[in-house]
């Protein structure tokens, strides 16, 4: 059982230290993405990478459209992990769905975190009811589409659907060697559950303490999106970094680091 | 002859070259463009150069299709090649380009800048474009073609086997007619008697084979590996009394076994066989089976010493309900070849026929050795 989480879930395990601290990576990519960050943390933390199932080298068979049509499912994923491995006091360190992932596991397990880092958290991405996601339906309808135009080249629409296919292995080793590959089927159905959900109703139920990581401009979780997060998270620290883009651990990977250790050394 | 080296212009060669070119930091401020992209943009340098980002060029989805995809990837990879994104001109027109990208580590500057080329695909998209709209039509009749070619084939099913039951009664009332009354041989009645009854007998036949025919679909096939001995057998085992009546020779030799469904294989064997009993000469007959081993494939031949036919009809014996005889010189319906032939089909192998008129014919089709219904045609 063991096993079969830690293939699910592409488990990988490193560092020195003993107290746990999982990171889990945000739409589109997989836990490559952590590679400037965790070598900061490694002497003094065990360090979890993985990722989320139909993302990176997750067994893609694993994939429920049913289980997965809610980030609920990613988050009971999330504590499986942490219960498989044993882990206790996790600092949970998220980038942007991701973010939102642990706060429902936290507010699910309260017992297995300590601490949360989310980075460009938005817990709902389309402007509805005078609350500002920053993008409306049409926006996300045309991600899918660029998504789909660009998961398998190009010319996408006129191969049919490759992944997967024993009969061309080195179509499928290609694809997985590719960092940010996705089947087309589950990325479109990710980036839907992704920026169509609606979580914001969750946040005030997130009572761990809480680091949030704000970047400028952020076209994909804007400043005022991460302020409503710092609101309505009760205990919550806010920093706004002096960054653009919605990746700053790729980007500004000091800076993050900086503010991490400024957030797990304080005594709450 | 002596040939000068041709020098480029790099300047001339980077402008005008036909490609897009540009460079963006990372934040996206484009600090170099070529006056080819300028043009397809329909903007000056001016308010390109500093002044814009290449997010700004983008639709929202695709904004953040490049904040999660193509700048994680710059910056993780180094570079990211044929990323389609369209671009919006200064009129607001949507420019479909290919993208590749490349990370430049600039010694004098310490952050690092991005080279994109950027081919205009517009013609290509639109036949991308069609091509998909023809697929998914062609994808729509293949839909719509199963679905009537399964009613049809239910269709044929339940009318040839509706039939069945009233024509038995027929038949049996025929039976009971003849025992019961006395016609006088010469005269019309009893001719017209005998007529009904060739004929109750010959409509039998038909229904009997359309049912046959019907109960070939592929859909609940269930392909296994099948020895051929066993299935000349079983088929030989249908058709014993004719074997016995028409003192009939078969040579078979020890056969492959090959991969496809039993029951279907039987049908083949026993039409083929039972035809060539049927369209026997004046000798005894005798049936030949060999085989050809042609990789992952076998070819079987069947061969006899019947009346045989002419080449010009090699085509037309397999087509549905064509004959070569007249029902009253030898009765048939003209089914059997064509069921053979959809077997084939099946099994993703082909039949075909070489014959000589009064010397027999010789009946040759392919099967699969292996496994691979992607190669079967439904």
């Amino acid at each position: 059982m063991k096993n079969k989480i830690k293939q699910r879930n592409n488990v990988n395990i490193l560092g020195n230290g003993n107290q746990p601290m999982v990171f889990a990576h945000g739409f589109g990519c997989d836990q490559h993405m952590w590679r400037y960050i965790t070598p900061a943390f490694e002497e003094d933390y065990q360090i979890i990478l993985f990722d989320h199932v139909g993302s990176g080298k997750s067994d893609q068979s694993a994939y429920d459209f049913e289980k997965y049509d809610s980030l609920h499912g990613y988050a009971d994923d999330l504590i499986e992990i942490c219960d498989e491995l044993q882990l206790k006091q996790v600092i949970f360190v998220g980038h942007s769905v991701s973010s939102i992932i642990g706060a429902l596991a936290s507010i699910k397990r309260p017992d297995l975190f300590e601490k949360l880092v989310l980075i460009g958290p938005s817990p709902c991405y389309i402007n509805k009811d005078g609350y500002f996601g920053g993008f409306t339906r049409q926006d996300i309808d045309e991600l899918v589409e660029t998504l789909e135009n660009n998961y398998l080249g190009w010319s996408s629409y006129i191969t049919p659907v490759i992944i997967g296919n024993p009969e061309m292995p080195e179509y499928s080793e290609e694809l997985r060697n590719s960092f940010c590959s996705m089947n087309p089927e589950i990325a479109r159905h990710f980036a839907k559950v992704t920026f169509l959900g609606d979580n914001r109703e969750d946040l005030s139920k997130v009572l761990t303490s809480s680091l949030i990581i704000q970047c400028h401009p952020d076209v994909i979780a804007p400043v005022k999106v991460g302020e409503f997060v710092h609101q309505q998270i009760p205990n919550s620290t806010y920093e706004l970094l002096d960054a653009s883009g919605h990746c700053p651990h790729l980007t500004a990977p000091d800076k993050v680091i900086s503010h991490m250790q400024t957030f797990l050394n304080r005594a709450d | 002859m002596n040939f000068q080296p041709f020098i480029e212009d790099a300047e001339d060669l980077y402008q005008n070259a036909p490609f897009g070119y540009m460079t963006m930091r990372e934040d996206g401020l484009i600090v170099n463009i070529n006056a080819t992209l300028l043009k397809w943009l329909d903007y000056p340098r001016d308010e390109i150069v500093r002044q814009k980002s290449f997010q700004d060029f983008l639709g929202m989805g695709e904004k953040i299709y490049f904040e999660t995809h193509l700048m994680p990837l710059l910056q993780m990879q180094g570079e990211v090649s044929e990323i389609n994104l369209s671009l919006k001109t200064k009129g607001l027109a949507r420019l479909p380009t290919l993208i590749n990208a490349r990370r430049i580590l600039n010694q004098s500057d310490l952050q690092p800048v991005y080279r994109f080329s950027v081919l205009d695909i517009t013609q290509r998209k639109q036949y991308e474009l069609e091509l998909k709209k023809a697929r998914e039509k062609a994808d729509q009749t293949v839909l719509r073609l199963k679905q009537i070619n399964q009613d049809l084939e239910q269709f044929a099913y339940t009318a040839s086997h509706d039939l069945q039951a009233p024509l038995n009664t027929i038949s049996g009332l025929i039976g009971l007619l003849e025992k019961k009354v006395k016609l006088s041989s010469g005269n019309n009645e009893r001719q017209y008697f005998s007529l009904i009854k060739s004929n109750t007998q010959r409509m039998k036949l038909m229904i009997k084979d359309l049912l046959e025919y019907s109960k070939i679909d592929e859909n609940e096939l269930e392909f296994e590996s099948v020895s051929l001995n066993e299935v000349c057998e079983f088929a030989l085992e249908m058709i014993r009394d004719q074997v016995n009546k028409e003192n009939a020779t078969f040579i078979i030799p020890e056969l492959p076994t090959i991969y496809g469904h039993k029951i279907q294989l039987v049908r083949l064997f026993q039409n083929l066989f039972s035809n060539a009993i049927k369209y026997r000469s004046n000798e005894d007959p005798i049936i030949k089976v060999t085989y050809e081993d042609k990789g992952d494939k076998i070819k079987v031949l069947v061969k006899d010493n019947g009346m045989g036919f002419e080449m010009k009809y090699a085509d037309q014996i397999f087509g549905f309900m064509k004959r070569l005889h007249s029902h009253d010189s030898i009765s048939g319906t003209g089914i059997g070849l064509s069921a053979c032939k959809r077997i084939l089909e099946i099994h993703g192998g082909t039949i075909g026929a070489q014959s000589v008129p009064g010397k027999g014919s010789t009946f040759f089709f392919t099967l699969p050795k292996f496994p691979d219904r992607e190669n079967f045609k439904g």
